[in-house]
């Protein structure tokens, strides 16, 4: 019977006939209810009964458990010849340097067989003294990307070519054209600037080169170069020295996660603010948006974009001693000025005044101001020119202008740039692109610029090649290969060396390069074991010539700022999850672009400003310039008033472009949510579009007029509360007078508890006195393993989060379960706004005059405190009393273990955390559908990031923050293997590692030498939520703002 | 030893031929027990006695060396050869440099010149054929003691079960036919055999109701215990590529674990051998009789060696990594660090392995019940390579701290003496176990 039914499905599906076709497309064939379904007749007929089919399904389980007992047979490849540095098993470290066009950082790769799984800062060699950022450390992961090109492609074809024929026609198009440009992101390799050199040399016409480089910055920092043009007859940027100014302003600069070499400058900073020290610095901030480095500031002031040469010029008139002005600054950004200006005039030649406008009068401002100041020489370091960001807005203008009117020159060779995307006339810029001859491009992905180029022959990621570097005038590094390459991909220097003649191709050795960047060195292997060494520069004496121009910065009703947010940067790795899934230091948002304005100004204009699981954000369309965008609006508290926030960076591959999987939005329930034309979403939109060109200067701040749009916009932020609601045993702060001045009772009281004595009074008892555990044995006994985290040095960057996501196989989970509050890192930096209705810390509330509701609204310009927060591994563990199947417990060296392999997934331990940082797999996310498309985990690529030894959790199973355990373990085998005693210093957990500030402390605290033993017996250490009484094995220590 | 009966006859053979094997190639030499361990801790990967290999046969060296009339610097070229060399004191150290093609010897600064000597020795000595059944590494076959009985249930008996069962069959169905042929009623068909089986246990029901119980309790306890043998990895022994015998490399010849298992120190992994560690000597050891030559043939294409060409044979370039079945495998969520239990625990290879010295087949998880069997293992009980298996080893393993041996036990020590009442508590049982220091926690090998 059911072979007839069989034949007949067959031709019908031989003919496709319309009813099969429906039928095939709909899993139910016939729209039917339930109650038709049961009445039918011939139900009861059927041959197998619904017990039957139970005892069919019973026993399919019950065989398919027994055939799953049989254990796959596991292979072993051993090496043929083994490698002399790698032994299976034990990391091998690498060190060599990162350079991406926007950050620069000296760096040390960890591999594991030979697959590099962690990257961290080099704290021993190169000037970024181990400084990194999320982005440095989760380029690991772009090794990985399965959508990276894997060979070279011709136009119109997704099958890879030979790399000889696309040579060949490169090379016959640059020998017959009279006009060739090489547009290329700031070139700092000595090896590739020759290799420029030698194609311009190569290929001329009448004596005249045919080539012209053009080099192009996504981010443009051209005004500083031209103001030192015009002030020093140089156009450098100058080395700034963050640790020796006692006084820094910044005028909407971001200088610790976005500005210039930000990595550097962080470390620096850090260095700075330690209370104890001989001194510490004051940081001013004016801005706009609420900025990393605005959030640190000890004295912030609200200001429009248009409004920074105002406070410029205040500040040099206050320095100059020409009294305070015309001052059209409102009371609070005057007031802020002023001290400015004391605490400058104070630190006089010890100072440091930055700007973040890319507006030259402003820039020419800023040098007027150093100079008054002598800050040359001594915090800023002319000689020492820092050779990044080199583009020249005037050149790249003029080069687009020729491409979109169609006079492009012949043949255009793209050394990955992706101006399509990344600069204001895009579109334009992408037709304009199509009518040149011929353009090769060196792009890893084909980008919205390079999907059109006739050849694409990839550049290696940055972890496969060999090149070298010089970040600035007196340093020289060598980035070394640390992997094979993964694919058929040529290093961008092999090939300029090719195309000019210089070179045959190497293959996969990287022999090119290699030969190139060791040729005459001696001391070549040591170099590389450093990665870096210092070059002699001839000094430059700058002599300053006074110098003004206008502000070309617009004023507006509303004035909008284009910033770039600490993961996401100007866009370049849109495909990385870790990036995507990074909460912004400040908003805490994941996965979105939205516009950032003041909450009581949405109030004001009937904007939604709460948000949760259910309600998103209202949409509003901004126009700028003649171009709109139309986004979510997200209430930041310290916006300033009638200006708005816009970050670049998002809106990658609106072609839909191959530029990686998670670079678009997904569907609920797995798969590529795409639009109407079949076209898949881009992640928020394209903010590049909207930068204004102003007297040739790229200009990151507009007028703007904004009007609310339709729609409500789901939003996954992972802390959608403000403030501590006057919780002051949570964070504890004070001011540097307080500090030095008082003593501990005053900023960091201990916690009492009232208690009935004897004679049935109250009275108060320290936090010791009581106590429903008995006392866990690890006090002074073997290891006990602990952590402070200094609040003060804590600038809230993010870098600890993505390490330790990399480090622990953390899976990611996408916009949909973020929103639903089930991220799952174990580490999260929880950021807190002063609301002025909170109480100072030691001060008791009167009953009835605090209300939670008030307490939660920030302040209009709050200050901030960042809060890494991660398992506080207490000796009274709340979360191990209530666990049925003791699968977590604690250990006799105060780590708290979590047990994958006996958890339940009960989840009574998450639900007794007083932190909150214990985090459930709800799925299965190695391997089910939803995360497909952004869970590295999932791709047989992406996997090879997982590190070996940590284990990758499945669903149903509790994990959090293990200290590192892996790290832990392997410090104390080292310490036996060596018959010596566990060093402090030793261990380092994947945060402490990559914090640029130095703020988290790890180690034994039962070793009284170590310093994390120190530092949780400082008299800023305390502990949060002391008061429940569960004896956490992490500290915090006050945070102190130098005001006052 | 768990072997099938019929490869019985066959091992016994290969025993034998090992034994020939045995006594042409090792030198058995009790008197020079010291030369013979160094010998082969230092210099068995590149010498050999008998043949010249990667270095010169050992055999005669100190000889040669007196007859180039340089008898007295021999221990000078063993402890530093490039010193001696470069000294130009030798014509017979150059002379042996460029006869090996500029291979360059290792320095042996810690050998002092007795050892040396010892050394040379043992190289010197005469082959001494070591009496039947006592030679190193290979397991006593006196033909009067009996093989020992495999435990299990052999198929004969199995074999004669059925037969029984059939002949009871078919008696009572003889019975039954002649019932109905002498009665004088016709035939009551109605009555099936299940029918009848059915009166006959109601007649008998006290009987029928005991042994119905003890049938159901006696399958309700077996399926327990297989399903408590599920997975287990005892006795597992997956094929290999290469029929690689253990009692002959580490039993018979003598190499140290540690030679081909390199990392076993350093890493988590004791490290497959790299097919260069093998090439270091099957360069020149390509087998005895065809079926060793066909194993050993294996390497030489892993390795890329051709030694058909001439002269020495040489490496083409072209290789092939041996796909090796792993016999240990640990489930993902379980971390184990050879080094750990090697170096910090010095826990002898035995323990966990058993005795390779005498396993002649390719790799097996080793039963529980024969690694007790192995001398100085701390017995055990639960299967081998189940967590049960390592928590019994971490709660008996007595851990020596404070004797001034491990700087990092004696800070241990140190601390434990701040809390009394608890080493008090941990001694109680006389001796301080791996557990008490903290083996038995969940995070030592889960995270």
């Amino acid at each position: 019977m059911g072979v007839t039914k069989k034949y007949w499905k067959g031709i019908e599906e031989l003919k496709q006939t319309p009813d099969f076709i429906q039928q095939r497309d709909h899993e139910f064939p016939y729209p039917s209810s339930l109650a038709s379904f049961l009445s039918d007749e011939k139900l009861a007929e059927a041959s197998t009964g619904r017990r039957d089919f139970l005892k069919f399904l019973g026993f399919s389980v019950a065989a398919a458990t027994l055939v799953a007992c049989e254990a796959p047979v596991t292979k072993a490849v051993p090496y043929v010849v083994k490698p002399e540095q790698v032994t299976p098993g034990v990391a091998t470290w690498y060190a060599s340097t990162y350079y991406d066009g926007i950050s620069y950082a000296s760096i040390l790769v960890k591999t594991r067989e030979a697959r590099p799984i962690f990257i961290k800062g080099n704290a021993d060699f190169g000037f970024t003294r181990g400084g990194t950022n999320p982005q440095i450390i989760a380029s690991v992961l772009g090794l990985y990307d399965s959508d990276r090109l894997n060979g070279v492609r011709k136009k119109g074809s997704d099958a890879n070519i030979l790399v000889s024929e696309a040579d060949k026609a490169v090379v016959t198009a640059l020998s017959k054209a009279k006009d060739v440009v090489v547009l290329t992101p700031t070139v700092i390799s000595p090896s590739i600037e020759n290799a420029l050199e030698n194609l311009t040399l190569k290929y001329s016409v009448n004596g005249q080169s045919a080539v012209k480089v053009v080099q192009y910055d996504p981010i443009s920092y051209s005004a500083i170069r031209k103001a030192n043009a015009l002030n020093f007859g140089e156009g450098r940027i100058p080395s700034y020295d963050f640790s020796k100014a006692k006084t820094v302003v910044s005028v909407g600069a971001d200088f610790l996660s976005t500005w210039l070499l930000a990595n550097e400058y962080a470390v620096q900073y850090g260095s700075t603010r330690n209370p104890d020290g001989a001194w510490m610095s004051k940081h001013f901030q004016f801005e706009s948006i609420m900025s990393i480095t605005g959030s640190n500031a000890d004295y912030r002031a609200q200001a429009k974009p248009s409004e920074y040469v105002g406070i410029l010029n205040y500040l040099l008139k206050g320095l100059v001693g020409e009294g305070s002005g015309s001052s059209s600054l409102s009371k609070e950004a005057t007031a802020t000025a002023d001290a400015a200006i004391k605490a400058l005039k104070k630190a006089k030649g010890e100072s440091l005044v930055v700007c973040g406008s890319n507006d030259l009068g402003e820039q020419l401002l800023v040098n007027a101001i150093n100079q008054q100041l002598g800050a040359y020489g001594v915090t800023i370091d002319l000689n020492n020119e820092v050779r990044l960001f080199q583009g020249n807005d005037e050149e790249v203008n003029a080069l687009f202008s020729r491409i979109i009117s169609g006079k492009p020159p012949e043949v255009l060779i793209n050394l990955g740039t992706n101006p399509v995307y990344n600069s204001p006339n895009g579109v334009s810029l992408k037709k304009g692109l199509e009518r040149i001859g011929l353009v090769v491009s060196t792009a890893r992905y084909a980008d919205e610029t390079s999907s059109s180029a006739s050849y694409i022959v990839p550049d290696h990621h940055a972890l496969e090649g060999w090149c070298d570097y010089r970040p600035k005038e007196d340093h020289y590094a060598v980035a070394q290969p640390t992997i094979r390459p993964l694919g058929d991909t040529y290093s961008s220097l092999e090939s300029l060396l090719v195309w000019a003649g210089k070179a045959k191709r190497g293959g996969k050795d990287s022999s090119v390069a290699y030969d190139t960047i060791s040729a005459g060195r001696l001391d070549f292997a040591n170099l590389v074991h450093n990665s870096c060494e210092t070059l002699n520069i001839t000094p430059f004496i700058p002599a300053f010539t006074e110098k003004r121009l206008n502000s070309q910065t617009k004023s507006g009703d509303w004035e909008v700022v284009f910033y770039q947010k600490t993961g996401i940067r100007d866009g370049a790795m849109p495909s990385n999850p870790w990036l995507q899934e990074l909460p912004d230091p400040i908003s805490k948002v994941t996965w979105d672009n939205y516009i950032t304005m003041n909450p009581g100004q949405m109030e004001e204009m009937g904007y939604a400003t709460t948000f949760d699981q259910e309600t998103g954000l209202n949409m509003a369309t901004v126009n700028v310039n003649g171009q709109s965008l139309t986004l979510p609006v997200y209430p930041q508290p310290g916006q300033a008033a009638n200006t708005i926030g816009i970050a670049l960076g998002y809106g990658r591959g609106s072609s839909g472009e191959a530029i990686g999987r998670a670079a678009y939005q997904t569907k609920e329930y797995g798969g590529m949510d795409l639009d109407a034309n079949g076209l898949k979403k881009p992640i928020g939109s394209n903010a590049f579009t909207c930068l204004t060109v102003a007297g040739s200067q790229i200009l990151y701040s507009a007028p703007v007029s904004i009007q609310k749009a339709e729609g409500e916009y789901p939003i996954a932020a992972t802390q959608i509360h403000h403030t501590v609601m006057g919780r002051e045993s949570i964070v504890k702060e004070t001011v540097l007078g307080e500090y030095l001045s008082k003593d501990k009772e005053t900023y960091n009281p201990a916690h009492k508890l009232q208690r009935l004595n004897e004679h049935g009074h109250h009275e108060e008892a320290a936090i010791e006195e009581f106590d429903l555990w008995n006392a866990h044995p690890v006090e002074k006994v073997g290891h006990r393993w602990g952590m402070t985290v200094d609040l003060s040095s804590c600038i809230g960057c993010g870098s600890c989060l993505v390490a330790c996501q990399a480090e622990n196989n953390v899976p990611v989970v996408g916009k949909d379960e973020v929103r639903r509050g089930r991220e799952m890192h174990w580490l999260r930096i929880d950021r807190y706004y002063a609301s002025g209705v909170e109480s100072t810390v030691g001060e008791k509330k009167e009953d009835g005059t605090f209300g939670y509701t008030e307490a939660e609204i920030a302040a209009d310009n709050p200050a901030v405190v960042h809060m890494p927060l991660m398992c506080h591994h207490c000796n009274h563990a709340p979360c191990e009393t209530v666990c049925p199947v003791a699968a977590t417990t604690h250990s006799n060296e105060g780590l708290n273990q979590m047990t994958y392999n006996r958890c339940i997934g009960t989840r009574y331990c998450a639900n007794n955390c007083p932190y909150k940082v214990r985090r459930f797999n709800w799925f299965n996310y190695p391997s089910y559908k939803k995360f497909t498309e952004i869970n590295p985990a999932q791709d047989d690529l992406g996997r090879m990031v997982l590190n070996p030894d940590v284990t990758v959790r499945t669903r149903g199973v509790m994990e959090k923050c293990s200290f590192c355990v892996q790290r832990i373990q392997s410090v104390k085998l080292e310490a036996k293997k060596a018959s010596r005693t566990v060093q402090d210093g030793d261990l380092k957990t994947a945060c402490s590692e990559a914090c640029p500030t130095q703020a988290i402390t790890v180690g034994d605290w039962n070793d009284n030498s170590s310093n994390v033993y120190k530092s949780a017996e400082d008299k800023r250490s305390y502990q949060a939520l002391e008061e429940v009484g569960i004896k956490p094995n992490v500290w915090y220590k006050v945070k102190v703002r130098n005001e006052g | 030893m768990k072997i099938p009966e019929n490869r019985k006859g066959l091992i016994t053979l290969k025993k034998f031929i090992l034994l020939l094997c045995c006594v042409a190639v090792v030198e058995y030499a009790p008197l020079f027990a010291q030369g013979e361990a160094l010998y082969k801790a230092k210099c068995a990967s590149c010498h050999q006695i008998e043949k010249n290999g990667t270095g010169p046969m050992l055999k005669g060296a100190r000889q040669r060396w007196i007859d180039a009339g340089e008898g007295d610097l021999i221990v000078e070229w063993v402890q530093n050869n490039a010193a001696l060399r470069n000294s130009g004191k030798s014509k017979r150290a150059a002379a042996v440099y460029k006869e090996y093609g500029g291979a360059v010897m290792q320095i042996f600064s810690e050998v002092t010149p007795e050892q040396v000597n010892q050394i040379l020795d043992y190289a010197d000595a005469p082959p001494v054929a070591p009496p039947p059944g006592t030679a190193p590494g290979v397991p006593a076959t006196d033909p009067n003691v009996p093989v020992e009985e495999d435990g299990g249930i052999s198929n004969v008996w199995w074999l004669l079960a059925v037969v029984f069962i059939v002949i009871i069959l078919s008696v009572s169905g003889v019975r039954r036919q002649l019932k109905y042929a002498t009665s004088e009623k016709a035939p009551d068909n109605s009555l099936s055999y299940w029918d009848e089986f059915k009166i006959l246990a109601w007649k008998n029901r006290a009987i029928s109701g005991v042994v119905g119980l003890v049938l159901t309790i006696a399958s309700v306890v077996l399926v327990f215990q297989s399903l408590g043998s599920i997975n287990l990895m005892e006795d597992y022994q997956p094929s290999q590529p290469i029929a690689f015998p253990h009692s002959q490399h580490a039993g018979v010849n003598g190499i140290d674990c540690k030679y081909c298992h390199n990392s076993v120190e350093k890493s988590k992994s004791a490290g497959f051998p790299t097919v260069n560690v093998c090439m270091n000597c099957h360069k020149q050891i390509n087998g005895k009789d065809a079926a060793q030559q066909e194993q050993i043939a294996k390497i030489y294409v892993a390795a890329g060696w051709d030694p058909t060409i001439k002269p020495a044979g040489a490496y083409t370039g072209k290789t092939k990594p041996i796909v090796w079945n792993k016999v240990h495998v640990l489930p993902d969520h379980v971390y184990f660090n050879h080094s750990q239990h090697v170096v910090a625990g010095k826990i002898n290879c035995t323990q966990c392995h058993g005795d390779m010295k005498q396993m002649e087949e390719t790799a097996k998880v080793v039963p529980v019940a024969e690694l007790n069997n192995v001398e100085g293992n701390l017995p055990l009980t639960k299967p081998t390579l189940t967590m049960g298996w390592c928590i019994e080893c971490h709660g008996k393993k007595e851990v020596v701290i404070g004797d001034g041996s491990n700087a990092y036990y004696d800070e241990i020590h140190k601390r434990l003496k701040n809390n009394k009442k608890l080493y008090q508590q941990y001694l109680k049982d006389g001796k301080l176990t791996a557990s008490e220091l903290g083996g038995w926690e969940c995070a030592k090998c889960h995270y």
